[in-house]
């Protein structure tokens, strides 16, 4: 296309984007820095500066290292385990059979629902005295507090096994439809059996899809808030607190400076991240994952 | 969960739209549909479990989880309407249906003519993108505190307006992701058949883009109206009272009285129906668009 001809069209076309990332985007930037430095808080909204003393508020809690450390061991147990499950429910669901394509639906289901609605639904289905689930551990002679110290990490680890495990499923099931059907038949005339195939022909395909998929999870888990706020609040203690509702907790409590302090904190722990997802994600992300 | 599920709509339906593969296959495999109705319904437990609670008398509900008794009653839909449940149900509803369609509009204008200007008339380069990109990255509660502050000061917190630029902030990087990449797929070659008939670019992008960016624009839609639903966090920092829509409602309702639990079932059940139906109507119209591109020779 002549350049001369587009020049001015490409700003006037771009001016509404760049204006409102402008405001939306590199204004909070700034003013969350800014925050951070200061002595902000809801009671003294006059601020005044704070040096990094938020900072080091911050760095010297034991409760924002249990976060971070609770939120990294989250991430990755959640993320591992959907990837196997969703691997394991693709290759399951991959080929034909009968009443595939509702089943399909249904399996994608849980990926559509707030996950702060499903937090709600969890509470009726795990509630002491009327849900389902407590009921039948008790019927079946198991005595178990869900919410009590020992078991409410593997508890919230199962349920975001149970909302997130169809949306590992799904890229991968479009992955493997995309996959050329001849190489799996070669494969199975020269003798391969089914896991031999796996092993050897699909996965090595399969592994930018894989990658991204992970990817994708592990940021999202990363920032987990909705559903354990709903299901513990954080507690008992602190034993919950992801690293948002760590922040969350400090901001509703009218620590402005500090929570600013810990988010800007929260971010320089992504930051290593960014160069592999712009490599990677520049141009379709998931589409071209699925492709 | 943010753009993480951001092309699905598209990836469900073109296996949807696609011929059975295997239909001739000579053994019917009966044991995945029954192996694999088992997972659906483990998986889709909460949602039959609030569904059926919803329908049930309090009584029933306190006595005995488990029984199956059939004694169903619509009261708690009835409550929920007529305010017999200390719920707002409708406001709740009426604003979360605001601000995903406002976020939706807001969005799709923004980055249409960006997104052309950035892939067609390289616009910013490679950064512009890479930086949208790079934004999905930074937790979302990062920039929570800002504009709280921010809407505080202006004035503008607990309004509709501000959660609805919340909204498209937080989608912003999804919707320009998806048009890119469905830009890049358009043959170049239908733009200058156009511009060599006389066609600006902006007739160009009008007349001629949009219309085959169509089945993309219903992905983004749909997207940005589920993330937009989904939305608590950005929600429970930015509202009050007069904005909250239906996720911050009902985590409230089911905090503050705990046990009206058929309430909160058919609050629940009810706030999560849009954004299901949304997905399943718009799935079609995506089996149609994408099937319709594919045939672009």
């Amino acid at each position: 296309m002549p350049r001369n001809h587009t020049r001015g069209a490409r700003w006037i076309l771009s001016a509404p984007l760049l204006v409102f990332v402008a405001v939306a985007v590199i204004y909070p930037i700034v003013y969350g820095v800014r925050t951070a430095l200061q002595n902000r808080t809801l009671l003294d909204p006059d601020a005044s500066w704070a040096g990094a003393a938020n900072f080091l508020t911050t760095v010297k809690d034991s409760g924002f290292w249990h976060a971070v450390w609770f939120t990294i061991l989250f991430t990755a147990i959640v993320t591992c385990v959907e990837l196997v499950l969703g691997f394991c429910l693709a290759l399951l669901v991959d080929k034909y059979f009968p009443g595939k394509k509702p089943l399909l639906s249904a399996l994608i289901l849980p990926i559509m629902i707030a996950p702060a609605l499903m937090g709600v639904m969890f509470r009726l289905l795990l509630n002491e005295n009327i849900g389902a689930v407590p009921a039948l551990l008790h019927d079946a002679g198991i005595h178990i507090t869900l919410f009590s110290n020992g078991a409410v990490v593997p508890l919230l680890i199962v349920l975001d096994i149970v909302q997130w495990t169809p949306f590992t499923f799904l890229l991968f099931y479009a992955g493997l439809q995309a996959l050329p059907r001849d190489t799996y038949e070669a494969a199975a005339v020269d003798g391969a059996g089914f896991a031999r195939t796996v092993r050897s022909v699909v996965l090595p395909m399969m592994a930018p899809v894989v990658f991204i998929t992970g990817f994708l999870r592990a940021i999202d888990a990363f920032r987990t808030f909705d559903v354990i706020y709903v299901l513990t609040g954080g507690g008992p203690g602190d034993q919950t607190t992801t690293m948002s509702i760590y922040i969350y907790k400090l901001f509703a409590t009218g620590n402005f400076g500090t929570a600013s302090a810990a988010a800007v904190l929260a971010a320089l722990i992504v930051l290593p991240l960014v160069p592999v997802v712009t490599r990677r994600a520049v141009g379709g992300t998931t589409a071209e994952a699925a492709r | 969960m943010t753009e993480a599920v951001l092309t699905t709509p598209a990836q469900t339906s073109v296996p949807a739209g696609l011929p059975p593969r295997r239909r001739s296959e000579p053994r019917r495999a009966w044991w995945k549909t029954a192996l694999v109705t088992v997972i659906a319904i483990l998986i889709n437990l909460p949602m039959l479990n609030a569904i059926y609670t919803s329908f049930r008398p309090d009584g029933d509900i306190s006595r005995a989880p488990l029984s199956l008794h059939l004694h169903l009653t619509l009261g708690h839909y009835r409550n929920l309407f007529n305010g017999g449940s200390g719920y707002d149900f409708s406001r709740y509803f009426l604003n979360s249906v605001l601000i995903s369609l406002g976020a939706v509009v807001l969005v799709l204008v923004l980055t249409i003519p960006a997104g052309y200007a950035i892939v067609r008339l390289g616009f910013g380069g490679r950064y512009l993108l890479r930086g949208v990109t790079a934004l999905r990255l930074v937790p979302a509660i990062f920039f929570a505190i800002p504009f709280f502050l921010l809407y505080n000061s202006l004035g503008l917190y607990d309004t509709v307006p501000s959660l609805i630029l919340a909204n498209t902030f937080l989608n912003l990087p999804l919707g320009l992701l998806v048009l890119a990449g469905a830009l890049r797929d358009l043959p170049v070659e239908i733009e200058e058949a156009a511009i060599m008939d006389g066609c600006g670019v902006y007739r160009t992008l009008r007349s001629v883009v949009l219309p085959l960016l169509a089945p993309a624009l219903v992905a983004v839609a749909v997207l940005v109206f589920l993330f937009s639903w989904s939305d608590y966090l950005f929600a429970v920092i930015l509202s009050s009272s007069n904005a909250t829509p239906v996720t911050v409602g009902a985590a409230n309702f089911v905090t503050s009285t705990g046990i009206r639990w058929g309430d909160i079932s058919a609050a629940t059940v009810l706030s999560v129906l849009p954004p299901l139906c949304f997905a399943v109507f718009a799935q079609r119209a995506l089996v149609s668009g994408l099937s319709a591109g594919a045939v672009k020779g």
